[in-house]
C-alpha cells in the first residue's frame, strides 16, 4: 500500500504579497479551526473510548488495586506487576496456549480455505449457492457457536460425540475430558467457522486475477497444478496475507467460545491469553495485574501488526 | 451461562443526572397538578400490617442470585409494596455474573443497587472495603418500623455467623440457606434385591452412606451399563453411582471442599494457616478423583447444573449437592425421580466422626450507596419475615429462619426439610477474606488439573498452596477468614 500525496504546485511569491500575509494567516487559522471543529466530535469520542481506557490501564498497571481488597487501594508499586508477569508460569502457559492455538487454527484455515477457494473458482453454476452457504458459519455469533459445540460435544447426548465415538475417536469421557481433546475442539471450532472466510478472500483474489497472464501460462504448456502454484497463488498472495492478518488478530483475542465451551479448562489446557486475563481481572479481581497483562499484550500485538504491515508494504499489496 | 436480566438500568449514574431528573419531575408535577406534592405511591394505611409506610414512593433496586428463592421473592414483592408503598425491582444473575456486577457497582460507587444478595464468601471483600452497611444499627433504628412477623433471632444461628458476621460485626442478613447434603436414590437403596446383592458383594447392609468408603462402594455397586437391571428394571441407558462437578469452575472447588471437610483437610485451619497441601486435603482430592470412575462421562466439564440434571433424569444413584436443588428433585414437571430421593448427612472419613456440610448461603447486604438505607432494610426484613419465609419453603425455595424449617406443615410435606436444618447446624464455611476470589481461582485451576490427570492431586495442591501463599504474602496466618 503506497501512499502518495499530491502537493499543490508552489507558486513563486510575487511583489506586494507580504502585505497580505497577516490576512492569509488569519484565513489559515480559520480553516484550521473549522476543520478541527468539524472533526472534534469524533476526536472526542475516540479519545473517550480509546485513549482514556488505554492511559488508565497503563497507570493502573503500575498500581496495586483490587476492588475487593481494602489494602490494594491503588497505591503505586512501580514495576512490580510487570516483574510478577515475567515470573508467572501460568501466564507463560497461557501465552504458549495462545500461540499454539493461533498458529494451528489460522494455519489449517489457510490451507483448507485456499483449497476451497480454488474449488469454488472452478464451480460455474452452483458457485453462488455454495458461496452463500459458506457464509453461514461466519454469521453465527461466537457465543452461539460456542453453545452449539457445547451441546454437540456433550459426552452423554452430544451428536458430535456420538459421531466421533462411532469411529472410535473418543472414549467415554467425551472430547472435553482431556487437555488435548479440549484444545483440539477449540481449534476445530475456529476452523469450522472461519475457513469459509479465507476461501471467499481467495475466491475474490482469483476473480480479480488478470486473465491474460493465466492464458499465457496455459499457452506455454503449464499443467493445472503449475498454473495454480506458480501463477495464480502469487497473484492471490497479497489478499491471502491480509486475510491471515485479520484472522490472526481475531484468534489472538479469542474469548467467547473458550469461555462457553471449556472455561479455560480442563486445568489450564485451553486458558488462552484473554481467558487468563479475564480470570485475573474479573474472577480474582486483581485489576492492576490484569491491566499490566493487558498492556503487555497490547504492546506485543501492536508490534506484530506493525511488522506485518511493513511486510505487506514491502511485498506490494498494491500489486 | 448468561441469564442476566435487568429491570432498571443505571438509575443514578451521576449526581447531576439525578438532580436534572428530579428537576424535570418537579416541574412536570407542578405543571400537571398545580402543586408540589411528593411522588409517593398510593398506600392504604389498612394494608400496613405493622410495617411503616413513611418510605412510600421509594424505589429500590435489588440484585439477587438466579435461584428459585429470588424468583419467589420477585413474585411476592407486590405484597411488600402494598404494605409499605416501596417499589422493588428484583434483578437476578448467576454466581459469576452477579459477583462481577456487584463488584463493579460497589467499587465505582455507582449505586445502581440498593440491596444485593451476595455469596457469603465475598463478605470480607465487600465489608472490608466499606461497600456494605453494618446491619445492627439498622435493626435497632428500624425496630418500630418493621411488622411483628420479622424476628431476627429466628434466623438459623449458624447462618448468622457464616453469612452475616465479619470481624465481629454483622453486615447483612442471610438471604437463603443453601447448604450441601447427600442426595441418594432411596427407592434403589430400599429395594430388596439390591440390598441382597450389595450385602453379598460388600459384606455389609446397603444403607445411606455414613463414611466415604461406603459412599464409594455404593457408587461402584450402582454403576451399570445399559441393558443391565436396577431394582428389577432393565436400564435403557447406563446408570452411574455418583454425579459430580469437575469443571474448572467454583462448583468443582465447592464439591472438593465437602470431601476435604470429611477427611479433615480444607483450605484454612482454625488458626488461619493454609492447609491446602496437607495430607488430609490431598487424600480428599485423591478420593474425589477416584469417584470419577463411577460418575457420568465427562464430569470434568460438569458444574452443579449437570449434577442436578443427572439426578433429575435418574441416571445417578448419589451426589453431594446443594439443598436448594431438593425442590427441583420433587418438581414433577422436570424430574423423573419425584419421591425417590433420600437426603442425608455428608459422609465422614471414619464412622463416629462429626458430619460436616458446606455452607452455600447468600446474604442480603445494603449498599452504602443505597437510595434509602432504612427502606432497603425494611425490604430485607420483610423478605425474612415469617410468612414470606414459609411461602419460600412452600414454593420450593430455601428459607433462612428456624421457624420455617420447624413448621409442621412444611416438615410433613418436604422430605429434605429435616436434613436441611441438620446440615445447616453442622456446616463449615468457606474462607471469606478479601483475597478469597484469588484463592478460589487458583483452587479451581488445580482441582480441575488433578481431576483430568494432568497433575497428581499432591502436585496440584502443592501448586495451589504455593500460589495462594504468594497471594496472601505476609497476611498469613489469616486473622479473619
Amino acid at each position: 500500500m503506497s501512499i502518495t500525496t499530491e502537493r499543490p504546485p508552489v507558486r513563486p511569491r510575487s511583489e506586494g504579497e507580504g502585505a497580505r500575509t497577516a490576512l492569509g494567516s488569519r484565513a489559515r487559522n480559520r480553516v484550521f479551526w473549522t476543520r478541527f471543529g468539524m472533526q472534534a466530535p469524533s476526536l472526542i469520542i475516540l479519545a473517550i473510548v480509546l485513549a482514556f481506557p488505554l492511559v488508565y490501564s497503563v497507570v493502573l498497571s503500575f498500581q496495586s488495586y483490587s476492588p475487593v481488597d481494602a489494602e490494594a487501594d491503588g497505591h503505586f508499586i512501580g514495576l512490580d506487576n510487570y516483574i510478577r508477569m515475567l515470573g508467572d508460569a501460568q501466564f507463560g502457559r497461557a501465552v504458549l496456549v495462545t500461540i499454539a492455538y493461533v498458529v494451528l487454527a489460522v494455519g489449517i484455515e489457510t490451507v483448507f480455505g485456499t483449497i476451497l477457494g480454488v474449488v469454488l473458482s472452478r464451480l460455474i453454476r452452483s458457485r453462488r449457492i455454495v458461496t452463500s452457504a459458506l457464509l453461514l458459519p461466519m454469521i453465527a455469533t461466537p457465543l452461539v457457536v460456542g453453545l452449539m459445540f457445547s451441546f454437540g460435544l456433550n459426552p452423554q447426548f452430544g451428536f458430535m460425540t456420538d459421531f466421533l465415538r462411532a469411529f472410535g475417536l473418543v472414549g467415554d469421557g467425551g472430547v472435553l475430558d482431556s487437555a488435548g481433546g479440549a484444545f483440539a475442539a477449540l481449534v476445530v471450532m475456529d476452523v469450522w467457522e472461519w475457513t469459509p472466510f479465507i476461501a471467499l478472500m481467495v475466491l475474490a483474489g482469483l476473480s480479480a486475477a488478470p486473465q491474460a497472464q493465466i492464458q499465457a501460462a496455459e499457452l506455454d504448456g503449464c499443467n493445472t497444478f503449475q498454473l495454480y502454484w506458480h501463477v495464480m497463488l502469487p497473484m492471490v498472495r497479497p489478499v491471502l496475507i491480509v486475510a491471515i492478518l485479520f484472522r490472526a488478530t481475531e484468534a489472538i483475542r479469542q474469548f467467547d467460545q473458550v469461555y462457553i465451551l471449556t472455561g479455560g479448562g480442563p486445568g489450564s489446557a485451553t486458558t488462552v491469553n484473554d481467558i487468563f486475563q479475564y480470570r485475573v481481572s474479573f474472577a480474582a479481581f486483581d485489576m492492576s495485574y490484569g491491566a499490566a497483562l493487558g498492556v503487555a499484550t497490547f504492546a506485543v500485538v501492536a508490534t506484530l501488526s506493525a511488522i506485518l504491515f511493513r511486510y505487506l508494504n514491502r511485498k506490494g499489496v498494491d500489486a | 451461562m448468561y441469564h442476566f436480566t435487568r429491570h432498571a438500568p443505571g438509575r443514578r449514574s451521576t449526581a447531576a443526572r439525578a438532580a436534572l431528573t428530579t428537576g424535570i419531575v418537579t416541574v412536570l408535577a407542578l405543571a400537571v397538578t398545580g402543586c408540589g406534592g411528593s411522588s409517593g405511591g398510593d398506600v392504604d394505611p389498612d394494608a400496613a400490617d405493622g410495617w411503616s409506610q413513611e418510605f412510600a414512593g421509594t424505589e429500590l433496586n435489588v440484585l439477587a442470585e438466579a435461584t428459585l428463592n429470588s424468583e419467589i421473592l420477585a413474585e411476592l414483592a407486590p405484597e411488600f409494596t402494598a404494605k409499605t408503598g416501596i417499589d422493588v425491582n428484583i434483578e437476578t444473575a448467576p454466581f459469576a455474573q452477579l459477583v462481577q456486577s456487584v463488584t463493579l457497582d460497589f467499587s465505582t460507587a455507582q449505586g445502581d443497587y440498593d440491596v444485593v444478595s451476595i455469596p457469603y464468601d465475598y463478605l470480607g471483600a465487600y465489608a472490608g472495603s466499606g461497600y456494605v452497611e453494618e446491619i445492627t444499627p439498622l435493626i435497632e433504628a428500624n425496630a418500630e418500623r418493621v411488622g411483628d412477623e420479622f424476628d431476627e433471632t429466628d434466623i438459623v444461628e449458624g447462618l448468622w455467623d457464616t453469612a452475616a458476621t465479619w470481624d465481629g460485626k454483622s453486615y447483612g442478613m442471610p438471604s437463603n440457606s443453601a447448604v450441601t447434603m447427600m442426595l441418594y436414590r432411596a427407592d434403589l437403596f430400599e429395594n430388596a434385591d439390591e440390598k441382597a446383592a450389595f450385602a453379598a458383594e460388600y459384606g455389609y447392609e446397603l444403607a445411606p452412606a455414613q463414611t466415604w468408603e461406603q459412599y464409594s462402594d455404593i457408587a461402584e455397586f450402582f454403576t451399570r451399563d445399559a441393558g443391565e437391571t436396577a431394582a428389577g428394571e432393565v436400564l435403557s441407558e447406563p446408570m452411574y453411582g455418583v454425579t459430580m462437578a469437575g469443571k474448572r469452575h467454583e462448583a468443582a472447588v465447592f464439591e472438593w471442599m465437602n470431601y476435604a471437610g470429611g477427611f479433615g483437610g480444607g483450605v484454612v485451619d482454625a488458626d488461619g494457616e493454609l492447609v491446602v497441601d496437607s495430607d488430609e486435603s490431598v487424600e480428599s482430592l485423591e478420593y474425589m478423583k477416584s469417584l470419577g470412575a463411577f460418575a457420568p462421562p465427562g464430569f470434568t466439564s460438569a458444574t452443579w447444573d449437570e449434577v442436578t440434571a443427572n439426578l433429575q433424569q435418574g441416571i445417578a444413584a448419589q451426589a453431594i449437592s446443594w439443598g436448594d436443588t431438593a425442590g427441583a428433585m420433587e418438581d414433577e414437571s422436570q424430574s423423573a425421580v419425584v419421591g425417590k430421593i433420600g437426603y442425608g448427612d455428608v459422609p465422614v472419613a471414619t464412622e463416629g466422626d462429626e458430619h460436616h456440610a458446606l455452607h452455600g448461603a447468600w446474604t442480603y447486604t445494603i449498599s452504602t450507596q443505597a437510595v434509602d438505607k432504612d427502606a432497603a432494610f425494611l425490604f430485607t426484613a420483610w423478605a425474612l419475615s415469617a410468612p414470606v419465609q414459609k411461602k419460600i419453603g412452600e414454593m420450593g425455595g430455601v428459607p433462612a429462619t428456624r421457624s420455617a424449617f420447624e413448621d409442621p406443615e412444611l416438615v410433613s410435606a418436604l422430605p429434605s426439610w429435616p436434613q436441611q436444618l441438620a446440615s445447616l447446624e453442622n456446616a463449615l464455611a468457606r474462607p471469606r477474606n478479601a483475597e478469597w476470589p484469588q484463592m478460589l481461582d487458583q483452587l479451581a485451576l488445580q482441582v480441575s488439573t488433578a481431576l483430568v490427570g494432568d497433575s497428581t492431586p499432591q502436585k496440584a495442591l502443592d501448586d495451589a498452596q504455593s500460589e495462594i501463599e504468594g497471594v496472601l504474602g505476609d497476611k498469613l496466618p489469616l486473622k479473619a477468614f
